[in-house]
């Protein structure tokens, strides 16, 4: 698994942007410091979604506890997360 | 062109036989003389042999059903996929018979799982008409068949080609919710429109207190819901047997959108919970919905139920009743109009149209308000 971080972000804007396709939304535009739940984009089930994804294709596990804005509010966030845990 | 093959007479004095068993599976090829099946009475048990070479095109019985004789139990034709007629019209050798039946004779037909080749036409069609005096004649009235104690009846195939395909497990579950729910429940629904704004501003406070990233929104209603149903137990109940068995625990189904599927996940023993505790259970459980592993014991066994399609932006959504279940409330929050609307869907062998509003309202308040609601309601009795 190649833990670039500028593919990881990509792989993340991605999966954002299909996400919000599904609820009728445009996230072509999410910028990669957009606070994910107040941009409206995605609601609380999307974002769930987009973090069961994310656990999933980085064989990556998550505490509830972990779920916060710190760790997994953005684009940037997840990504630095992620390498975090995986150094 | 098929043939069918039909249920032998055992005894000249039985006029029904039981399947005891089919040797065959549809597009087996079968000899003459082949035994594909056999049935029983009350005296003797006998093989059901086939009489012409064929591929098996249709079964129409299955073990342990009680058949009257001269119906058919299968189709066999030249080719695998040589269509079925949809009724056997005729029967060779049958007495009188020959007209085709109209609709409604058709449709009585089926529901009474009679052969149109044994009963004679007065004009050129077989109607209702003929078959009930048929039925008179033979000392047999209409039986009278209720939803609650329908027997199970052999659909036709179609008469369009195509082929049959077995469920996957998450379908045949919805067509085991929707048959209960037409079958047992006497289902109703109501619903009322509610000011979303109270629930926004007490989920938004809970999150920022919680420090939480995701709206605490509907997990906060549907614990609101568990709380209920253990002040109300009327609303975790059913009917078994005409009588009312009542839930212990409070297992609160969920629905999770998953793709294009519709999971009812469950949170088991919600009556013990806390807020913050039932709001991490649930996450949990939708976790592993989405993840595709959902263990059985989280979704199965729902009480009482909550289902939102806010998502969707609809404005009202009528809810099958899970299996054995007497409520389950729809919430609906159509954007841009300010407003947001509670319905539910309930057995109204066990719930009145005014215990459910009572519900509705409760639920429509967050836990404050609703306290405070309650105490107006208490002092305005005295």
């Amino acid at each position: 698994m190649n833990l670039n971080r500028d593919e990881i972000k990509a792989a993340l804007r991605a999966k954002v942007v299909e996400l919000a396709k599904a609820l009728d939304m445009d996230a072509s535009g999410v910028a990669d410091d957009d606070v994910l739940p107040a941009t409206g984009l995605l609601d609380s089930n999307a974002i769930l979604e987009l973090v069961v994804w994310y656990e999933t294709t980085y064989d990556f596990p998550i505490k509830q506890e972990e779920i916060n804005i710190d760790n997994l509010g953005s684009i940037n966030a997840m990504a630095d997360f992620l390498l975090s845990r995986k150094r | 062109m098929a043939a069918p093959l039909t249920a032998p007479c055992v005894n000249i004095n039985d006029e029904f036989v039981q399947v005891v068993s089919i040797g065959v599976k549809q597009g087996d090829f079968v000899k003459t003389g082949d035994i594909v099946g056999s049935v029983e009475t009350d005296k003797s048990l006998v093989d059901v042999v086939a009489e012409q070479d064929g591929f098996v095109l249709r079964i129409d019985c299955a073990p342990e059903q009680k058949i009257r004789v001269g119906s058919v139990m299968f189709w066999l034709g030249k080719a695998p996929d040589e269509s079925v007629p949809l009724v056997m019209e005729t029967v060779p050798g049958a007495r009188g018979a020959g007209g085709q039946p109209t609709a409604k004779a058709r449709a009585m037909l089926k529901e009474l799982d009679l052969n149109a080749g044994l009963i004679p036409a007065s004009g050129e069609r077989l109607t209702v008409a003929d078959i009930e005096a048929w039925l008179a004649g033979a000392g047999k009235g209409r039986p009278v068949s209720t939803p609650a104690h329908r027997r199970a009846i052999a659909e036709d195939a179609p008469p369009v080609p195509g082929m049959l395909e077995e469920l996957t497990p998450e379908a045949a579950a919805m067509l085991n919710t929707v048959t209960w729910h037409r079958d047992h429940a006497a289902a109703a629904y109501l619903e009322l429109e509610y000011d979303p704004k109270p629930w926004e501003e007490h989920a938004a406070c809970y999150a920022t207190a919680q420090k939480l990233m995701l709206s605490p929104l509907l997990p906060l209603m549907a614990f609101r819901l568990a709380v209920l149903g253990r002040e109300r137990p009327s609303i975790n109940a059913t009917i078994v047997n005409d009588r009312r068995y009542q839930y212990r625990p409070v297992n609160l189904g969920f629905t999770v959108q998953v793709g294009a599927m519709l999971y009812l996940t469950v949170v088991r023993d919600a009556q013990d919970m806390d807020a913050a505790r039932f709001i991490e259970a649930l996450g949990e459980v939708q976790r592993h919905a989405m993840a595709g592993k959902l263990p059985p014991h989280e979704a199965s066994g729902a009480t009482l139920s909550f289902s939102s399609m806010a998502r969707w932006n609809v404005s009202r959504h009528i809810p099958i009743l899970p299996p054995q279940t007497s409520l389950i409330i729809a919430h609906a929050a159509p954007k841009g109009t300010g407003k947001a609307v509670l319905g539910a869907s309930y057995d109204h062998r066990i719930l009145t149209g005014f215990d459910v509003v009572q519900v509705l309202l409760a639920l429509s308040r967050p836990p404050e308000r609703a306290a405070k609601a309650d105490k107006r309601t208490r002092g305005n009795d005295r």
